[in-house]
C-alpha cells in the first residue's frame, strides 16, 4: 500500500503543482504574477516527464563498460532539455511585453489597464471620433 | 530502493510548499526569489532521478538566467501586488476539478521505475545501445540531441532566435527627434 501510492505520488504533487501554475495564469490579475505562474507550470511538466523516464535502479545515461548497468530513459532528457530554453525565451519574451505595458499604461493589474481602455473609449464617444469597432457589442 | 523513492517524494512536496506560499504571497521581489528556489529544488529532483543534465541546465538557465531577467523587470515594475477586485473564486473551482481528474486518472498511469512501462520499450534501447557505434559519444543524450535528433535542436535554435529578435524589437527606445512626431499615433494605439 504504502510502495504503490508512494510510487504515483510524485504524479499527485506534479498535477497539483500543474494546477497552481495554471490559477496563477487564470486567476491573478498582476501580469509579473501570470508569467511566474508560466514558469511553475512548465517545471511541472519537466519533472512529469522526467519521471516518465526514469528506471529502478538505474543510473545516468553516460555509458560505462566497466559497470554492467541500466540506463534510464534518455529521451526525455533530451526533449526537457529543449524544453527548458525555450522556456527562457518565452519568459523573457513574456517579460519584455510586461515592460512595454508598463510603459504605456503605467500599471501592469489588469482591472487597471481595462479601466483606462473603457475610459478612453467613453472619450472617443465624447468627442465623436472614429470609435474602433473591436470594442462595439 | 525505497529510499530513493522517498527523497523524491519529500523533494516534491518542498516544491508543493514553495508554490503554496507563491500563491500566499504579494510582495515581487519575495515572489521572484520563491521562483528561483522553487527552480533549485527542481534540479535537485532531476538529480534524483537521473536527469543529470537536465539538472546543471535547471539550475543554470532555470534558476539563474529567469532569476536574472525577472530581477532586471523587477526594477522598472510597481513593487506590491494588488489585491484583485473580481472574485478569484471561478478560476479556482475550474483548477481544482481539472486537478481532480487528473490525479484520478493517475491511477492509470505505469508506477514510477517500472522497466515494463511503455515509454522504456520503443526506440530508448535502440539509443542506448547506438550511441558507443554510431556517434562514439559515452553520454547518450549528447548523441540523441546533437546528432540522432538534430534537427529538434536546430529548431529550438530558431526558437530562441525569434524569441531574441522580438524581445530586441519591443525594448528598442525609440528615436527622441521622431518622438514628437509620433506622439498622436501614440495615443491611438493606446485606444486600440
Amino acid at each position: 500500500m504504502i510502495s504503490s501510492t508512494i510510487g504515483i505520488w510524485n504524479y499527485w504533487i506534479v498535477f497539483c503543482l500543474m494546477m497552481i501554475g495554471l490559477f496563477l495564469v487564470i486567476g491573478r490579475k498582476n501580469f509579473l504574477k501570470k508569467i511566474v505562474g508560466l514558469t511553475i507550470f512548465q517545471t511541472s511538466v519537466f519533472l512529469l516527464y522526467i519521471t516518465f523516464g526514469k528506471i529502478k535502479g538505474g543510473t545516468p545515461p553516460i555509458l560505462n563498460e566497466s559497470i554492467e548497468s541500466i540506463y534510464s530513459n534518455p529521451l526525455p532528457h533530451v526533449l526537457i532539455l529543449t524544453a527548458i530554453v525555450v522556456g527562457v525565451a518565452t519568459t523573457a519574451l513574456g517579460l519584455s511585453l510586461v515592460l512595454k505595458i508598463n510603459t504605456e499604461y503605467g500599471s501592469i493589474e489588469e482591472d487597471d489597464i481595462s479601466a483606462q481602455d473603457l475610459v478612453d473609449y467613453h472619450d472617443d464617444i465624447e468627442t465623436g471620433k472614429n470609435v474602433d469597432l473591436k470594442f462595439k457589442q | 530502493m525505497i529510499s530513493e523513492l522517498l527523497i523524491n517524494a519529500f523533494l516534491v512536496t518542498i516544491m508543493l510548499s514553495i508554490a503554496i506560499a507563491l500563491i500566499k504571497t504579494r510582495t515581487v521581489i519575495f515572489t521572484v526569489i520563491l521562483t528561483s528556489a522553487y527552480s533549485l529544488v527542481a534540479a535537485l529532483m532531476f538529480i534524483t532521478l537521473d536527469a543529470v543534465d537536465v539538472a546543471f541546465t535547471e539550475a543554470s538557465v532555470g534558476a539563474g538566467i529567469s532569476t536574472i531577467l525577472f530581477l532586471a523587470a523587477m526594477a522598472y515594475l510597481p513593487k506590491k501586488e494588488e489585491e484583485s477586485i473580481s472574485s478569484e473564486f471561478i478560476p479556482a473551482l475550474s483548477c481544482i476539478i481539472l486537478g481532480g481528474i487528473l490525479i484520478w486518472c493517475s491511477y492509470d498511469l505505469p508506477e514510477i521505475g517500472q522497466f515494463t512501462a511503455p515509454i522504456h520499450q520503443h526506440i530508448a534501447p535502440e539509443y542506448i545501445k547506438g550511441s558507443k557505434e554510431d556517434i562514439g559519444i559515452p553520454n547518450i543524450v549528447t548523441s540523441v540531441l546533437a546528432s540522432y535528433r538534430g534537427y529538434d535542436t536546430f529548431g529550438e535554435t530558431i526558437v530562441v532566435f525569434t524569441a531574441g529578435v522580438a524581445v530586441l524589437a519591443l525594448l528598442q527606445k525609440k528615436d527622441p527627434a521622431k518622438k514628437n512626431k509620433s506622439q498622436p499615433k501614440q495615443k491611438i494605439r493606446k485606444n486600440a
